[in-house]
């Protein structure tokens, strides 16, 4: 060291840090006087590699004491363990002469930096192993790998990339303008292949710190002062690399600091001392870049007042209120002026008012019974920062009576004598109401007696009511209330005269609506008009609707989004005359816009012929459609398309060739078709139409016409069925009649042929006997079993002895013992067996009819036989009054009672039912003798005693 | 290695509600006695779910530490994560295995794996990893708690930790960024396979202890779910 000259840099000490890739330096200067101080400029040479390669080269000038050790830093592009680096110095003493005419001293010995330790042969690192730059760097990445390994691939983001070889092993890779990609870093990272000995890094790209914006500060209460701004973007990234960014606030009056704990808000408190000034600074820095922002002002310029509070309103009226309200003091010398807004009723009213600690705000003109809003907001009055937040208080003012009279109409209609009238009022607006409306009161004043006077009341709901007069001369008062009073009455007079028969008009409704006009009335009695019109055809109220107009007025025009297409309105315009009595002076009918017909007309064919047949429609009303009904068309197809004279050749609604008719008078509503073929096939269709247009596509009506000949023979047979018809009808009416008359069921013996037979044979004067000529007498009915059966035994017919019940019937003489003449009522049940045995005593009737005895039954001439053989008497010859009457039942079982006896014998048969009744006679008494039944039973007949007489 | 994010709602829930019932893990419960087979069948669902949760955690977090970590065909040599217990292991030796010392391998593994997965959620650095993360971590706790109550169940002692080789997650300066992600990397792979040769232990286990009709049943049940 001595050898060297003197003011050589000696003990040159060299370190590094990595993490920075800073190379620094440190040495004395050899030989300085002592309490000396030199400029001197010190030559700093560094090689890399090896000490011929030189890649820098620089001065440094500074003053040097004695013994003073000296530091420089020299940063590093390539990763300081990449490659050793080597380091001189010398120096001159800088005396302000040119350097060529000072001198150098020698150079200081080589110094060696060796980052990292000799590498072993299959060792590979990449470096720097930490790195941190911000988006757009360019950034210096080496490779180092051991004398084993040759062929290293590295790679960024995954993409393989080629470096430079700065040495045999040593690879840098330069990348400029590095991108943000991701906060965990962009890797880099190179392998050996094929032994996989991999070494990597962590590039952290930072985005750029931005500078805070929109800084600003305020304070709400004086106490403090809030400070926001924007932040920008997060630059902080994964691995603990780097935090994000952090805030400071720093004002300079005070020089105090605060370090903010969030990213875009930071509260600063105000001293006791109340300072005025801020000159605030705001830092925002992370691990690469510090960025501020700054501000300057006056405290009283940056408040922001809190709402206003303890917002009331008292005195509420109709149409005044007063608002009141307190803000927080902030001294005498500062003021607040504060915006008072009104909304209500569509509008909104605003007012300032100067406030110190409280405020008032009186509001008029009021609308009564209206909804308002009043809010209320403050900022500062010597200098406007901000305003405060709203505070809104919402009140209603109270009810007026009603300042306007209703507008009213009535519709008048009598019935049974009295007058119906349905009064109708228009609600009064909100602005005239005043108020809800409670109810509405409707005076009515007989005008023939004025001090008649009816009140009826209606809800304030109702816009009509239905009074019903005892005669149509009456005035209407109708007023509304509500809780504050009445409105004006409306006046209305009605009167029972109809007034004169106005013909009706059709109007058509121009771009504004419907144009109504009429002929004005005399000035002097009128006192305004009236038209009217319903909304709703179909109501029965019909939403009736009146437009009033002035007398000078003769037309208005009636315009309503009510109005409907295809409705028929109906117009009425009344003059009303000075004692407000309504009389209909026009009456006017239009479409809103006229339709096609919605139907066509229902069409029934009459008359056909083979020639012709008449449609008829006339039930089809032309006043219920979508438009004036102006006329029909008859349409008529045929097979031979030849069409009917009066009609002209078309082309239907379904594409056909049809012959049409087109009747222009709409109340003409049948219509007849001749000229038509017989036996033909007519297909017709009638439709409707308006001004607008024809009615809907409907279907045809087929129609044959009839052939001429079964037309003619329809005409002859009709009548000769109906008079067939008639003439069995007749038959059948009289058919009991003839029945009488020819063949009745009971004969009359005056009318009996047998009777005829007997006077022409045997006794002309033969006559029938009469009822009235009989004399009644006794019978008594015995039964004998025994005695009789023995007095009968000899004479007894085999017939005799398969009767099991025999009843006896004979005559009780008592006033007669001796024989006499007889007179039988006949009845075939029962003398069927006399005739049989040709006995005038007792004959016992047999159980059942043989067949002979029924050859008695429908042979007349039997019968005559019995009577010509058997009775010897002649009946004329018994006298009357004397003659024993043998009268036997038609009414009673002719002899059984108990059926089962005829179970023993199969052969026998029932008898027929004992109630019929047969023609019946007189014979001879020998013919009426019972004839008794040889096993006859006591509990199977009906036995009389002697004692008990029958009359 | 094939971890991508996948997802399925009905796997899901059928081990959330494996969850829900580990406490409910007969072993741990030592009020009745079912047996192990029941706790068995549990631990073994709730591997099959902790692999579903597995490759939708490591497809998010593979993708925060960029390529090509998150490249299908990586695959860098282990260097720092040597450490961490390795799941590999040779068929034969893995059939040799008994009960005891199959479960108690699992048990040490999960712990390891658990203490330097914890690590990894101080590494992330956007909140919703870190929330997958730390869900992922409490599964896992749950599962070390189901074979703790098989262990139980069988009567088999818990592994004491040997004083000084509890795991430390230590990414100092000489551990750089790239090796620290390339741990991170080797940590999820490693308990993929060992949540694979879990799923592996417990059925062979399962089928070992329980007779074949039950464990037929059982198989059903965990369809059925």
């Amino acid at each position: 060291m001595d050898k060297l000259s003197p003011l050589t840099p000696v003990s040159p000490r060299i370190s590094f840090k990595s993490s920075l890739q800073h190379l620094d330096l440190e040495w004395t200067v050899q030989n300085l006087p002592h309490h000396q101080e030199l400029k001197m400029i010190f030559l700093i040479e560094i090689s890399r590699i090896r000490t011929s390669n030189i890649i820098w080269v620089g001065n440094y000038s500074t003053t040097v004491k004695w013994n003073q050790v000296i530091h420089w830093s020299w940063k590093s592009e390539l990763p300081l363990e990449c490659a050793t680096h080597f380091v001189r110095i010398k120096s001159m003493v800088d005396n302000g002469m040119p350097p060529e005419l000072s001198s150098w001293s020698e150079w200081s010995s080589w110094e060696e930096v060796h980052a990292q330790n000799p590498l072993e042969p299959n060792a590979l690192f990449v470096f720097p192993k930490r790195k941190l730059v911000e988006e757009g760097a360019n950034v210096t990445i080496c490779s180092i790998f051991g004398s084993n390994l040759k062929d290293i691939f590295c790679y960024l983001e995954g993409e393989l990339i080629h470096g430079e070889q700065l040495d045999s092993h040593i690879l840098t890779f330069e990348l400029s303008n590095v991108p943000f990609v991701r906060v965990s870093g962009m890797n880099f990272y190179c392998v050996e292949k094929p032994t996989n000995i991999t070494d990597g890094i962590v590039l952290f790209v930072s985005k750029v710190l931005e500078e805070p914006k929109d800084f600003s500060c305020e304070t709400r209460d004086f106490k403090t002062l809030s400070c926001t701004w924007s932040p920008g973007v997060d630059t902080g990234l994964g691995w603990s690399m780097q935090p994000s960014q952090s805030y400071t606030l720093v004002e300079s009056v005070s020089r105090e600091r605060k370090h903010c704990e969030h990213k875009n808000v930071c509260n600063w408190k105000i001293t006791q001392e109340l300072q005025e000034i801020y000159n605030f600074t705001l830092i925002a820095e992370n691990h690469l870049r510090k960025r501020s922002v700054n501000i300057f002002f006056n405290l009283t310029h940056r408040v922001h007042p809190l709402a206003p509070y303890n917002v009331s309103l008292e005195s509420i009226e109709a149409t005044q209120a007063t608002l009141r309200w307190k803000v927080l003091y902030h001294g005498n010398r500062y003021s607040l002026l504060c915006q008072v807004e009104l909304e209500g009723e569509g509008k909104v009213i605003q007012s300032n008012v100067s406030v110190k600690v409280s405020g008032e705000e009186i509001f008029s003109e009021l609308v009564p019974d209206t909804e308002y809003q009043a809010c209320i907001r403050c900022a500062g009055a010597g200098h406007f920062w901000k305003w405060s937040e709203w505070n809104c208080q919402k009140f209603s003012t109270s009810e007026a009576a009603p300042s306007e009279a209703l507008a009213v109409w009535s519709t008048v209609r009598e019935e049974n004598g009295s007058c119906i009238v349905n009064l109708f009022w228009k609600p009064l607006s909100k602005l005239h109401a005043k108020g809800k409306i409670l109810h509405y009161n409707i005076i009515t004043e007989n005008l023939d007696k004025p001090h008649r006077v009816k009140l009826y009341s209606a809800s304030g709901l109702a816009n009509d009511m239905k009074l019903t007069l005892d005669q149509c001369a009456y005035q209407i008062n109708v007023t509304a209330s509500n809780s504050a009073g009445q409105s004006p009455a409306s006046v209305i007079a009605i009167s029972g005269d109809s007034g004169k028969e106005v013909e009706e008009e059709r109007i058509q409704r121009t771009e504004d609506g419907f144009f109504v006009s009429w002929k004005p009335l005399s000035a002097d009695n009128i006192i305004g008009y009236v038209v009217g019109w319903c909304v709703r055809l179909q109501d029965p109220l019909c939403d009736l609707q009146w437009k009033n107009i002035g007398p000078n007025t003769t037309s208005t025009v009636i315009s309503s989004d009510a109005f409907r297409p295809g409705i028929r309105y109906d117009f009425r315009v009344y003059g009303i005359s000075t004692g407000r009595v309504a009389s209909l002076i026009e009456k006017r009918t239009g479409y809103y816009r006229e339709l096609t017909p919605s139907m066509n007309p229902r069409v029934t064919v009459k008359n056909l012929t083979s020639h012709s047949f008449v449609l008829s429609w006339t039930d089809y009303s032309t006043n219920d459609q979508s438009g004036f009904i102006q006329g029909y068309h008859v349409s008529l197809k045929s097979k031979n398309r030849q069409c009917q004279p009066g009609f002209e050749k078309a082309v239907c609604s379904d594409d056909s060739v049809c012959c049409k008719y087109n009747i222009k008078n709409p109340e003409q509503k049948t219509f007849t078709v001749e000229n038509l073929q017989p036996e033909s096939h007519y297909e017709f269709l009638v439709t409707s139409y308006t001004r607008v247009g024809e009615g809907p596509n409907g279907t045809f009506t087929a129609v044959t016409t009839p052939d001429e000949l079964s037309y003619t023979l329809v005409q002859i047979i009709l009548p000769m069925i109906f008079s067939v018809l008639l003439i069995i009808s007749v038959c059948y009416w009289k058919s009991q009649w003839v029945k009488e008359k020819c063949y009745p069921e009971i004969p009359d013996p005056n009318k009996s042929s047998i009777l005829s037979l007997i006077k022409s044979k045997e006794n002309p004067h033969l006559t029938i006997m009469n009822v009235k000529d009989c004399i009644p007498d006794a019978l008594e009915v015995i039964n004998k079993p025994e005695s009789t059966k023995a007095q009968v035994m000899g004479t007894e017919k085999p017939f005799l002895a398969e009767s099991e019940l025999t009843a006896y019937l004979y005559p009780l003489q008592k006033e007669h013992s001796g024989p006499g003449p007889w007179i039988c009522f006949e009845n075939f049940t029962y003398n069927q067996s006399a005739s049989d045995a040709g006995l005038c005593g007792h004959i016992p009737v047999p159980s059942k009819d043989l067949p002979w005895q029924q050859g008695l039954l429908t042979q007349p001439d039997n019968l005559l036989n019995v009577l010509e053989g058997n009775c010897e008497q002649p009946l004329r010859e018994i006298p009357a009054g004397e003659a024993s009457l043998n009268y036997v039942s038609q009414l009673a079982s002719p002899l059984y009672g108990d059926k089962d006896s005829f179970s023993n014998n199969p052969t026998t048969t029932m008898p027929e039912p004992c109630s019929d009744y047969k023609m019946q006679m007189a014979v001879p008494a020998c013919l009426a003798s019972p004839l008794p039944s040889k096993e006859s039973s006591l509990s199977s007949v009906v036995l009389l005693d002697q004692g008990e007489h029958y009359h | 290695m094939d971890l991508r994010a996948g997802d399925s709602w009905g796997m899901l829930a059928c081990l959330c509600t494996v969850l829900w019932h580990v406490p409910a893990v007969p072993a741990l419960n030592r009020t009745g006695d079912p047996g192990p087979g029941p706790s068995i069948q549990k631990t073994y669902d709730l591997t099959r779910y902790l692999e579903h949760q597995l490759r939708s955690l490591a497809g998010t977090y593979l993708n925060y530490l960029g390529p090509p970590f998150n490249e299908p065909d990586f695959n860098p040599p282990r260097l720092g994560a040597e450490t961490l217990p390795r799941a590999t292991v040779n068929l034969e030796v893995w059939r040799s295995l008994n009960d005891k010392l199959r479960l108690t391998q699992n048990y040490e593994a999960y712990s390891h794996l658990l203490c330097y997965l914890r690590g990894l959620n101080r590494q992330a650095a956007t909140a919703e990893l870190r929330r997958s993360l730390a869900h992922f971590c409490t599964s896992l706790q749950g599962l070390l708690g189901s074979i703790a109550g098989v262990m139980a169940a069988l009567g088999y002692p818990l592994p004491q930790p040997l004083p000084g080789t509890e795991p430390t997650w230590a990414p100092g300066p000489a551990h750089s960024d790239f090796l620290q992600k390339m741990d991170d990397f080797w940590l999820l792979k490693e308990l993929q396979t060992w949540l694979w040769r879990s799923a592996k232990d417990f059925n062979r286990l399962k089928k070992k202890i329980q007779p074949p009709a039950a464990a037929v049943t059982l198989h059903l049940e965990a369809h059925g779910f």
